[in-house]
């Protein structure tokens, strides 16, 4: 993403919290080229089942290609389409039920079963979040951090590419390598952004088990987290016509949570029917004269461009040495 | 072995293959092809580079020859003729970059490295290919990049300026010829200050010398910055340490990854 992208996406995050997102959003409207984030109120059940469409020459099930998720962005875990601490979308105000539900699937009442030390600590980060007097209430995506589990999957629209072996995730904030290859994690001493993941596949499901996670990029803008003890079993679902997939993820983290718990981020296919729009489905036509369309993702870059784009997303360009190898 | 002796063995192999062929005329020529060492090859028969790759060499220090100094092995140098032919005004440019290497170069900042400094900075970098592309993923920062093998041509829209440059490849028999256009003059070359601007040309070649060898090779133009186009050339290692693997080395975030995740007491 170049600079220019990056900012015009960076207004639609503050303004484009639901498509009803009115006049108390004191940010620009969404860019005359970007038709704006299409959000939905419904998560469709997929259920795990036989795979019944293309296959890759190694017998993967085939799901490469571009993905957005369908809801909403990272501003509120539990009620996604509210907006973020502090700037309340115009769909807040609407019944409960008129929005999209809780990411929270397990347990039902659609919260985090947070451990009370926890719990205080996640409501001091939104509390700070609409104005960060300390590093720590900045949130780590406005830095460009690597959106990590499961943040990347409620950011900009990203890339399925698989190979024999592999299945990799091509986020704007980091990639993600899940291998499949049956080998081991890595130890657990080392902790990292996006974790360590093993996968495999049954049937329409990609199952992976992610561990050495750090815990520092948090899950949006309240602040939801997980502690650098977690584990998170990732189940990707996909459905028979290969058009969305359901991220249905537990997490197990005793030190952070009473109890595991089970988070649903439903995602979608964007395909050449696809009207590209700068967010879910970032691409440009591929130069092929004479073939039919296709798109293309440019590279992806963000800390280089990063820049303040106001409100609590406040951007914090970093432009000086930070290693010494 | 030097990169121009792996070029030089690649041609003697290739110089053999006749020979053996006319030694058993009965058969078909292509019957001779296993006397080479087999490389890897993709379903459709093109060489296939997947796997984990790094340089062993001085090259990101300096790519010109160089006694040690304070921050510096010693290096033979990587460029053919030995220097970079700067234009006189780009040579004091340079000397100015070398004088602040030690703050200037971006690599410090854990900044994307560009095209060709990511191939042979020190740091390993995984190859995932297709038929339709090769995907290059730099265990240092966030950089990844697509070489395009699908027979497109770079975006009609121009100067996009990217970090990584636009790279569109194309089979020479087993050689993958690179054009990587269209970048930003934001990167550096390597760690004495060697540069480049907006108007960079890269071509790369990447050949298999055998199959946990490539040798690769990159020639830049930019008429301005260089007098006539020059050209680098480093061997890439495939990393065969049991269990090797990329780690994310997402360097950029060190400055603020101690403020998260939330801890008690701050």
């Amino acid at each position: 993403m170049n600079r220019k992208t990056f900012c015009a996406a960076a207004a639609l995050l503050l303004a484009g919290t639901s498509p009803m997102a009115s006049a108390q959003d004191a940010t620009p409207a969404p860019q005359p080229t970007a038709p704006g984030i299409r959000w939905q109120k419904e998560v469709p059940a997929i259920a795990s089942a036989e795979w019944t469409g293309a296959r890759l020459a190694d017998g993967q099930p085939d799901v490469s290609g571009f993905w957005s998720n369908t809801i909403s962005n990272h501003s509120n875990f539990t009620d996604p389409q509210a907006g973020p601490p502090g700037e309340p979308s115009a769909a807040a105000k609407l019944p409960r039920d008129q929005r999209a539900p809780s990411r929270v699937s397990d347990p039902g009442d659609g919260q985090i079963p947070y451990l009370p030390a926890a719990r205080a600590l996640q409501e001091d980060f939104a509390k700070n979040f609409p104005n960060p007097v300390k590093p720590r209430y900045i949130e780590p995506l406005a830095r460009c951090a690597p959106a990590g589990v499961p943040k990347s999957f409620m950011w900009h629209g990203y890339e399925v590419r698989q190979y024999p072996g592999y299945v990799v995730f091509l986020f704007d904030s980091g990639t993600r390598i899940i291998r499949l290859d049956g080998s081991p994690h890595l130890s657990p001493e080392i902790k990292l952004w996006n974790g360590d993941s093993r996968g495999h596949w049954e049937g329409n499901t990609l199952v992976v088990d992610t561990r050495n996670n750090n815990g520092k990029a948090l899950f949006g803008r309240y602040g939801d987290f997980m502690s650098e003890n977690a584990t998170v079993a990732e189940r990707f679902i996909f459905d028979a016509d290969g058009k969305r997939f359901n991220y249905v993820a537990t997490f197990t983290d005793p030190t952070v949570y009473s109890r595991p718990w089970t988070a649903t981020i439903p995602a979608r296919r964007y395909t050449v029917a696809d009207k590209p729009d700068g967010w879910h489905f970032d691409v440009k036509p591929v130069n092929a004269p004479g073939r039919p369309l296709q798109y293309e993702h440019y590279e992806r870059i963000c800390a280089e461009n990063n820049g303040p784009f106001g409100g609590g997303a406040v951007g914090v360009p970093s432009d000086g040495a930070v290693i010494d190898r | 072995m030097t990169a121009k002796a792996a070029i030089l063995l690649a041609a003697s192999t290739a110089l053999l293959m006749p020979t053996l062929a006319g030694a058993a005329p009965a058969k078909p020529a292509v019957a001779a092809v296993p006397a080479a060492p087999a490389i890897p090859r993709q379903a459709d028969g093109k060489p296939d580079f997947s796997g984990i790759w790094q340089v062993l060499g001085e090259a990101d220090y300096d790519l010109e020859p160089h006694a040690g100094r304070r921050d510096a092995p010693p290096g033979p140098g990587v460029v053919e003729g030995g220097r970079i032919p700067y234009t006189a005004e780009a040579l004091e440019r340079r000397a100015s970059n070398f004088a602040t290497r030690a703050k200037d170069d971006p690599r410090l900042k854990c900044w994307v490295l560009g095209v060709p400094r990511g191939v042979y900075y020190p740091a390993p970098f995984q190859v995932f290919q297709r038929a339709q592309d090769l995907t290059l993923v730099h265990q240092f920062g966030n950089q990844v990049r697509t070489i395009h093998t699908d027979g497109s041509d770079h975006p009609q829209e121009k100067h996009q300026e990217f970090w990584l440059g636009d790279s569109r490849g194309q089979w020479e028999g087993d050689t993958l010829v690179v054009d990587v256009t269209d970048f930003n003059e934001e990167t550096w070359l390597d760690r004495a200050g060697n540069f480049h601007g907006p108007d960079l040309h890269v071509v790369e070649r990447w050949t298999f010398v055998d199959p946990n060898t490539i040798s690769y090779s990159a020639t830049l133009d930019e008429p301005g910055i260089y007098t006539r186009p020059w050209t680098i050339n480093v061997l890439l290692h495939r990393r065969r340490d049991k269990g090797f693997q990329l780690i994310e080395d997402y360097c950029y975030a060190l400055e603020y990854e101690q403020f998260y995740p939330h801890k008690d007491g701050q």
